[in-house]
């Protein structure tokens, strides 16, 4: 018998896709209290010029990106605020991609994580006709009305405002372009009470994949593991006692975690930074837009080139050669429950005592175990479930989401 | 574990790594921190190595200095080099006025400019002195015809060395012969091995570390050792490098930090140089032991690559 259980689909050529981020503008109409983005404002759009340069120094470079495909990326701030920009970026990639016969023409996305609020717009709407079968679009909404306007609010003076009726507006549009999108939920300290209600709440909007994770950063307050422990197990029984898992999915439960991990068959890194490439508006490049200077608390950008002198290739070695062993404590080596464990690098590198991204952050480590728990219970009651309904067990499959 | 305590006696000691040497206003270690250090190495029993500034020392510091068993390093334009252990030539413009002889250890700073001059220093010297360490500085910048030349000298002066081995003179040349000798790494191992106390009476990784950042120190010989991310300094931490058998490769910390970033991380450039000592120690052993066998344990597999990061995909 098939078994029914919505598996999260790979992400596009997962694997084999070159990640290149433009950070088109720094600004957003919004100011989210989870916000990284510490650096935030209104001045650093990037030129046009910029954009062409850096592309241009991309697709000269053909050999150095062997990736088979690409993911464009465009961030912000939000990125639609830069609409006009971004068609012209993707026109000319089109063109440019046909002209030179490169081996990315025809295997290539646009990508996009927007907060929803001006999807709508004509611009918008004709840029998405206009890309519609190589784009991938997800728009962030954090779940009911009361968890949404808790964090996602308007930048105003005055009384706080939240966004979630500017968003959800645009959800049934979204829903019927892109039917399989899925979301991105972040849950910090305060959240953590509105959890069950909010991925629900998700579902009920349509949104059959809900992608959601908990702050990197070190926000965690005694009894945090206990109330998202609880919270975990709540939305499990709404799942599983509903039938949920058939069609909806939520990457918080994934039957490979928790297990402990080989420290030499299993030593890769979690995170794809400098396998990937950011370019900000003033043409510098980046292991991934987490160390750009407007994403870090603590440290200096790390910067490994620009449009005019290229890729810094030394800079680029550590990244390319940090394993799980070399950066992690002795506590998570030995840890019985470390897979599914993640760790973010511009994190690791903006809380690490010395600048280095060769130290591990592990704020999340209670937070994990908590997961990890619920986790079992959520497998053992839905196979419970399926076996006594006379369904077969699924095969095991690892869903959960990596940045 | 701590083995080694560099001090360095003034700001402007002599550099005997790849550091420059310091052309700030001199600034000597004040005598009771100098007394301090001493102590602190007596008690973890670490070797004593004074590092030396051009200029004369006042009779006090010689004093305090000579309390204890230590290795002297001075720079070879000091007024009196006689009772140093190793003399510094702090530039192959100076290699003509040093008085060479067998009892001493010597060390060449050079950089590509002059690289070519090593050869017939070396044609010079080989009957005269026992051991020559050779520092290229500037090999960070080194571009791709500098590694041609750098590959060039190195197999001219093999062939010396080969020839010198052959009629049983054991002449030491640390680019070449270091490696036939080694069967593990035997690296700077600043920040795990080796520390320096500075003038500033601070522990520091080593020299160029204090010399380019002074306010990053790490503890003080009263209140101890204090290295934030100790564990990067170790082979074990450096993921290229535990995987390479380039044992004489000085794997510079100071470097690898301003050219990747991190202190564990080397840069291509680094990584090549020693490849090319590599080969050609591979080149002059395989020479020496036409004749006869020397050092039986020691290998030096030919090897398709002259950097290990280009294999980091199979690991
Ligand atoms: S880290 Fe070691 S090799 Fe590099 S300059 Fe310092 S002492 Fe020399
Ligand atoms: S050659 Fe490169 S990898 Fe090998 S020890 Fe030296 S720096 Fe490390």
């Amino acid at each position: 018998m098939d078994y029914s259980i919505k598996e999260t689909p790979e992400s596009w050529q997962e694997g084999m896709a070159k990640n290149i981020t433009f950070i088109v503008t720094k600004d957003c109409q919004l100011a989210c209290k989870y916000c990284y983005l510490v650096g935030k404002n209104t001045k650093e759009r990037m030129p046009w010029e910029v954009a062409r340069q850096a592309i241009d120094y991309i697709l000269d470079h053909e050999q150095d990106f062997p990736e088979e495909s690409v993911i464009w990326d465009f961030i912000g701030g939000e990125p639609f605020l830069e609409i006009d920009l971004i068609d012209r970026i993707c026109d000319y990639l089109k063109t440019e991609m046909f002209r030179r016969n490169h081996h990315w023409f025809d295997s290539y996305r646009f990508s996009f994580s927007t907060n929803g609020i001006n999807y709508h717009e004509e611009k918008v709407q004709r840029f998405i006709a206009k890309n519609r079968e190589h784009l991938s679009i997800g728009i962030t909404i954090d779940g009911t009305e009361r968890k949404h306007d808790m964090n996602r609010i308007w930048k105003v003076d005055g009384a706080e405002r939240g966004s979630y009726a500017d968003v959800v507006r645009n959800i049934p549009l979204w829903l019927s372009q892109f039917p399989d999108a899925g979301t991105k939920v972040t849950i910090s300290s305060l959240d953590l009470p509105y959890i069950k209600e909010s991925v629900l709440h998700l579902y009920a909007l349509g949104i059959k994949e809900v992608n959601i994770n908990v702050v990197f950063e070190d926000v965690w307050q005694s009894g945090d593991d206990r109330l998202f422990e609880d919270q975990l197990m709540s939305l499990a029984d709404a799942i599983i006692d509903n039938d949920l898992y058939r069609h909806y999915a939520c990457s918080f439960f994934s039957e490979d975690i928790g297990k402990p991990m080989d420290s030499k068959t299993d030593n890769g890194n979690w995170c794809g930074a400098g396998r990937m490439l950011a370019i900000d508006a003033a043409g510098d490049f980046y292991p991934c837009t987490r160390f750009a200077q407007y994403s870090l608390r603590e440290k200096k950008a790390i910067k490994i080139g620009n449009i005019h002198d290229g890729i810094n290739q030394n800079r680029l070695r550590p990244f390319l050669t940090l394993d799980r062993c070399t950066q992690s404590p002795q506590e998570c080596i030995d840890c019985e429950m470390a897979s599914g464990c993640a760790w973010c690098q511009g994190e690791n590198y903006d809380a690490a005592e010395t600048s280095t991204v060769y130290q591990r952050a592990t704020a999340i480590c209670k937070m994990h175990k908590a997961r990890v728990r619920a986790n079992n219970y959520y497998w053992n009651k839905l196979f419970r479930k399926l076996e006594q309904m006379g369904e077969e067990r699924p095969q095991s499959k690892l869903t959960t989401v990596k940045c | 574990m701590l083995k080694y305590l560099v001090i360095q006696l003034d700001d402007t000691s002599v550099s005997f790594c790849h550091y420059p040497t310091a052309d700030t206003a001199p600034r000597m270690i004040s005598a009771s921190d100098l007394r301090k250090g001493i102590l602190f190495a007596m008690k973890e029993n670490l070797n004593i190595q004074f590092v030396y500034p051009q200029r004369s020392l006042p009779d006090e510091y010689l004093s305090i200095i000579d309390s204890i068993d230590h290795t002297k390093i001075k720079p070879s334009t000091a007024d009196d080099t006689s009772d140093a252990d190793i003399v510094v030539i702090d530039g192959m413009e100076h290699a003509a006025d040093v008085a060479w002889g067998s009892e001493q250890i010597y060390i060449l700073r050079t950089g590509r400019a002059r690289m070519q001059d090593i050869i017939p220093l070396i044609e010079h010297i080989k009957h005269i002195i026992k051991r020559l360490n050779i520092v290229i500085t500037d090999i960070d910048t080194f571009t791709q015809h500098d590694f041609t030349t750098y590959a060039e000298v190195l197999h001219k002066t093999g062939e010396i060395v080969e020839k010198e081995y052959l009629a049983g003179n054991a002449v030491q040349i640390n680019l070449l012969t270091d490696r036939m000798m080694l069967t593990s790494m035997n690296n700077c191992n600043a920040g795990h091995e080796t520390l320096t106390l500075a003038p500033d009476g601070q522990f520091h990784i080593c020299p160029a570390f204090y010399l380019e950042s002074p306010d990053e120190s790490c503890g003080d010989p009263e209140n101890g050792v204090s290295i934030r991310n100790a564990q990067l300094y170790r082979l074990d931490h450096a993921p290229i490098c535990r995987r390479c058998d380039s044992y004489q490769c000085r794997r510079c910390v100071w470097l690898n930090r301003h050219t990747t970033l991190e202190v564990n991380t080397p840069s291509h450039e680094q990584c090549v140089a020693a490849h090319i000592e590599r080969e050609a120690s591979r080149l002059t052993l395989e020479g020496i032991r036409r004749i006869g066998e020397f050092m039986p344990d020691v290998t030096i597999p030919e090897i398709d690559y002259n950097d290990p990061f280009e294999k980091h995909n199979n690991w």
